[in-house]
């Protein structure tokens, strides 16, 4: 009896007959593949170098040995929620990198049709390709346990906060691998699936939130005044709820201070505004959503491929929509179908044909989209009277700063990956082309598809420049700073592009660069400086990290009091006093422009070296 | 044309060609045979630039293809045994931008994109998207994007593969209007029976090796087989048969019913002697057939159908 109900438990429960073949398969192949290995290595050495600067920073060599076992909590507290934080962010971005490609490449290689031809169901097969490559991500938290472990003998870390945050973690990794894994049965490219999700969250988690609080900005004021909750609370508890990244904050600070409940001053005493039980089911909830949809979408797309109709659901809708439209206009104009003839530099002209965003439709959407977010901001800006603060515009610039880089980097680290895995690729090197011909096309072609971006952030600076918010000085500053990054992310995104047969290789190997560069980096060296006590390369590395040369450009010449400065009185808060003023902070400006635009050609060159080399 | 010369390629211990010795004359069409993995599409990658060999060179039209790429990428038109499609393109814009890629100028491309359509028998798809072709117009396609550039060389790997019979006789009756244009055509295929009957030259590659380069011709006496003619007259059989033994060329001479089987130690022209004794001798011929060597047959017995 007992025998029976194990194995029919441990049939029930059994992940490859639960998942199917997919899974078992997906597991084999992953063991095979050196990179997973390699990812983890780099996981644990990020995580030990963080771990290492909480450490030094906290727990000073200075003071009583009582002091010392006082500070022990206090470091304890610190270093596990950074592992936390740290693992909270690095595993969604690998989860959505992970799943971008996990339907389109079946669908591209033409597998899923031929999957459908055996008993494996498509919720098998959704299922299968999600949890296999969650495992690889449960396998990354998993490492980090015996040091949260180890941690807690420091004391002041609850076992229930190690619990509640790595359940927050792994809901919100299944749901953005889910959402990742839906956008890729109808996405062939994986940078437009990775952009695609990280726009979704961008938007749920934090556009959302944001707006409505600026909404119920009222409510809440009268909410506190008159003590009176029953208005607001509801909705704000609903909002924690959905957020996974509100979530972890507030659990969070929760473990810091077990009287957060006073952050929300309106929250009457006694009840806790925050159950993360109830927040994973939600996410959990929300993730088989996606997952069904997923089964409903892949089932569509693999029986039209098991009968030979390859496209996807998105093709085959905006070929019926183009059909409409073409034929709407071919009435109305009686012209035939726009043929556009390839004028300049064909790579370049190649590169502006695959737009970002296919169809006018699309993109007009988009585009109106991101207008209304950036009004909607901006209203937020005006209604909280946060427009003429220094830190207001700097963080609009880092907006536009962070949005462009992001589509820089991925552009161009699926330039050429992209063409190798539709093999088109070999075609292209056998024309008579200059390599730097092709690699000045690929270039440019990034450069172009990004300018709306840029584009925006000029007119945004113009407008508040005429607005007297932000002084007239950054006119010469961001072009200057733009250059070097954007030359710098192009040719590091190609060089890895051209080293890489994989977009999702590419793309973990441009983001690992710009984290070790900016984060990483930075971290050692503080380590070192820790112990050595000179801090000056720290300093140096800092200021040549461009969120710190953000903060100090526009926090030295954004807001009001700055915009109607005259130059002399402006200050950039540079590490290096001797960089404070206009003239030295532009020159610096232009060393580090001059810096990343060498770097960038390099990587170029390095690209343009690699072009030949495994092109098969 | 094309030669290559002690050409070898490794792939760490793999040796996929193997001191590959290779002449190819101009204007002749060259049918490249050999099993999976015997080394012809490597030979191929490596003779348009896109791999470079261990040891040994290469040259097209005495360029050397290792060091002067460029020069020999406008020369060759390389048709690879797979189809990379710039999906998200229309057919004329595809062919318009490898026009572009090869430096054309852009006044000339509309005629020269129409020119290889109409040659092509594409022009009816020239607004359909990549994607939308089938197999077979893919490959047409193909071809029409390898001719573009009016390349004197055309590399085509396996172009046949995967096509209809009828598209198939259409692809042929290209190639055979590429040779009538001068064009010298490499061509690597399964399907035996066609290159036979469409190729100058045949070469047999196993294990990165030539074991044969040649005319059909030549793989008779390589291989030891004799020649064989079957004729047929109106009268006068015996006297046939006893004018026909007396041919120091003739092995062997059977008759067969109302034919007669004619076997030659030499298979140079042997109809034509055969025909010309029996007319001399004032016989009425009927009919009169060569017996063919099947490539197949040469195929199977030249290879071992070892494969790395």
């Amino acid at each position: 009896m007992t025998t029976a109900l194990t194995s029919t438990f441990s049939n029930l429960f059994d992940p490859v007959r639960l998942f199917g073949p997919i899974f078992d398969k997906e597991l084999r192949v992953s063991s095979r593949r050196k990179r997973n290995y390699t990812l983890r290595l780099i996981y644990v050495i990020l995580l030990t170098i963080f771990v290492a600067i909480v450490w030094l920073s906290v727990v000073k060599s200075e003071g009583s040995s009582a002091y010392q076992k006082s500070r022990l909590a206090l470091a304890g507290k610190t270093i596990v929620t950074t592992i936390v934080t740290f693992q909270f962010i690095a595993t969604q971005i690998i989860a959505v990198i992970m799943l971008s490609t996990s339907i389109s490449d079946e669908i591209y290689h033409r597998t899923l049709g031929l999957l459908m031809t055996t008993p494996i169901s498509s919720f098998q097969i959704v299922m299968g390709k999600l949890f296999s490559k969650l495992l690889q991500i449960i396998l990354l938290l998993a490492i980090s346990l015996p040091l949260l472990a180890i941690v807690r003998i420091f004391g002041g870390v609850p076992w229930d906060y190690v619990l509640s945050s790595l359940c927050i973690t792994l809901t919100a990794v299944i749901f953005a691998g889910s959402l990742s894994l839906y956008f890729s049965i109808n996405n062939r490219r994986a940078y437009v699936v990775i952009i695609k999700t990280v726009v979704t969250l961008g938007v749920l988690f934090f556009f959302i939130p944001l707006i409505t609080t600026a909404l119920l900005r009222p409510l809440w004021l009268s909410a506190t005044l008159f003590r009176n909750p029953v208005t607001v609370l509801p909705l704000l508890i609903a909002l924690l709820h959905v957020n996974p990244f509100g979530a972890i904050s507030v659990n969070t600070a929760m473990m810091i201070s077990p009287t957060v409940a006073a952050m929300l001053p309106f929250a009457p005493t006694g009840i806790s505004i925050f159950y993360w039980p109830l927040h994973c089911m939600l996410m959990l909830g929300a993730s088989a959503l996606l997952i069904a949809m997923s089964v409903k979408v892949v089932r569509k797309v693999a029986l039209r491929q098991a009968v030979g109709q390859i496209d996807s659901v998105s093709n085959r809708m905006r070929a019926k929509k183009s059909k409409k439209s073409s034929r709407r206009h071919a009435e109305q104009q009686d012209l035939p179908s726009v043929i556009r003839r390839v004028t300049g530099s064909p790579v370049l002209w190649r590169e502006l044909r695959a737009p970002m965003i296919q169809g006018a439709e699309g993109r007009n959407s988009i585009i109106g989209l991101a207008v209304a977010i950036i009004a909607l901001l901006i209203t937020y800006g005006t209604c909280e009277n946060y427009l003429d603060e220094a830190f207001t515009q700097m963080g609009y610039v880092m907006m536009f700063t962070v949005i462009g880089s992001v589509f820089t980097l991925v552009l161009s680290a699926t330039s050429i990956t992209t063409e190798k895995e539709t093999r088109s690729w070999p075609i292209l090197l056998a024309t008579s082309m200059d390599d730097w011909q092709i690699l000045l096309g690929k270039a440019i072609g990034v450069f172009r598809r990004c300018l709306p971006i840029w584009l925006l952030m000029a007119g945004h600076i113009f407008l508040f420049i005429c607005l007297k918010y932000i002084h007239p000085v950054v006119i010469l500053h961001m072009p200057i700073f733009v250059t070097g990054l954007v030359v710098f992310l192009t040719g590091a995104g190609l060089y890895f592009s051209a080293r890489f047969k994989r977009t999702t290789s590419a793309v973990i190997a441009c983001f690992a660069l710009a984290l070790a560069f900016w984060a990483v980096l930075p971290g050692v060296l503080g380590l070192v400086s820790m112990i050595t006590h000179d801090y000056n390369i720290v300093a140096d590395l800092v200021s040549a990290n461009p969120a710190a040369q953000i903060a100090i450009l526009m926090g030295g010449a954004g807001g009001k009091w700055n915009a109607r400065a005259g130059l002399s009185n402006l200050t950039f808060a540079w590490p290096d006093s001797s960089w404070h003023k206009v003239w030295p902070t532009t020159g610096l400006v232009i060393i580090y422009m001059m810096i990343y635009t060498v770097s960038g050609v390099l990587f170029g060159w390095r690209a343009k070296c690699r072009f030949r080399r495994n092109v098969f | 044309m094309i030669e290559t010369k002690n050409l070898t390629k490794n792939y760490g211990e793999l040796t996929a060609v193997d001191d590959l010795d290779l002449t190819i004359k101009d204007g002749d069409i060259f049918g490249f045979i050999g099993p999976n993995g015997a080394g012809k599409t490597t030979t191929m990658r490596i003779l348009v630039t896109l791999l470079e060999p261990t040891r040994g060179s290469a040259f097209i039209n005495g360029l050397n293809v290792a060091k002067e790429g460029k020069k020999v990428r406008r020369l060759v038109g390389y048709m690879p045994d797979f189809m990379g499609v710039y999906d998200d393109l229309k057919v004329f814009e595809y062919l318009e931008f490898f026009a572009a890629a090869f430096g054309i100028e852009r006044k000339k491309r509309k005629s020269i994109v129409e020119g290889v359509l109409e040659l092509t028998d594409l022009e009816s798809k020239k607004s359909a998207t990549v994607d939308s072709l089938s197999r077979g117009m893919q490959q047409r396609l193909g071809l029409a994007r390898v001719l573009i550039h009016d390349p004197k060389v055309l590399i085509l790997d396996e172009p046949a593969s995967g096509l209809d019979p009828r598209a198939r006789i259409e692809i042929r009756e290209l190639l055979r209007e590429l040779k009538r244009m001068g064009k010298t055509i490499m061509i690597s295929s399964h399907i035996l029976s066609e290159l036979e009957e469409i190729c100058d030259h045949v070469g047999i590659i196993e294990q990165g090796r030539l074991v044969f380069s040649g005319t059909l011709e030549e793989i008779r006496p390589r291989l030891g087989i004799e020649s064989k003619v079957r004729v047929r007259v109106a009268d006068h059989q015996d006297k046939a048969i006893e004018l026909l033994s007396a041919l120091p060329q003739v092995s062997r001479v059977q008759a067969l019913g109302g034919e007669i089987a004619v076997t030659f130690h030499e298979g140079k022209n042997a109809d034509g002697i055969v025909a010309r004794t029996l007319v001399n001798a004032g016989l009425d011929i009927i009919s009169i057939q060569p017996e063919r060597l099947k490539l197949d047959d040469a195929f199977l017995q030249l290879t071992k159908g070892v494969v790395h």
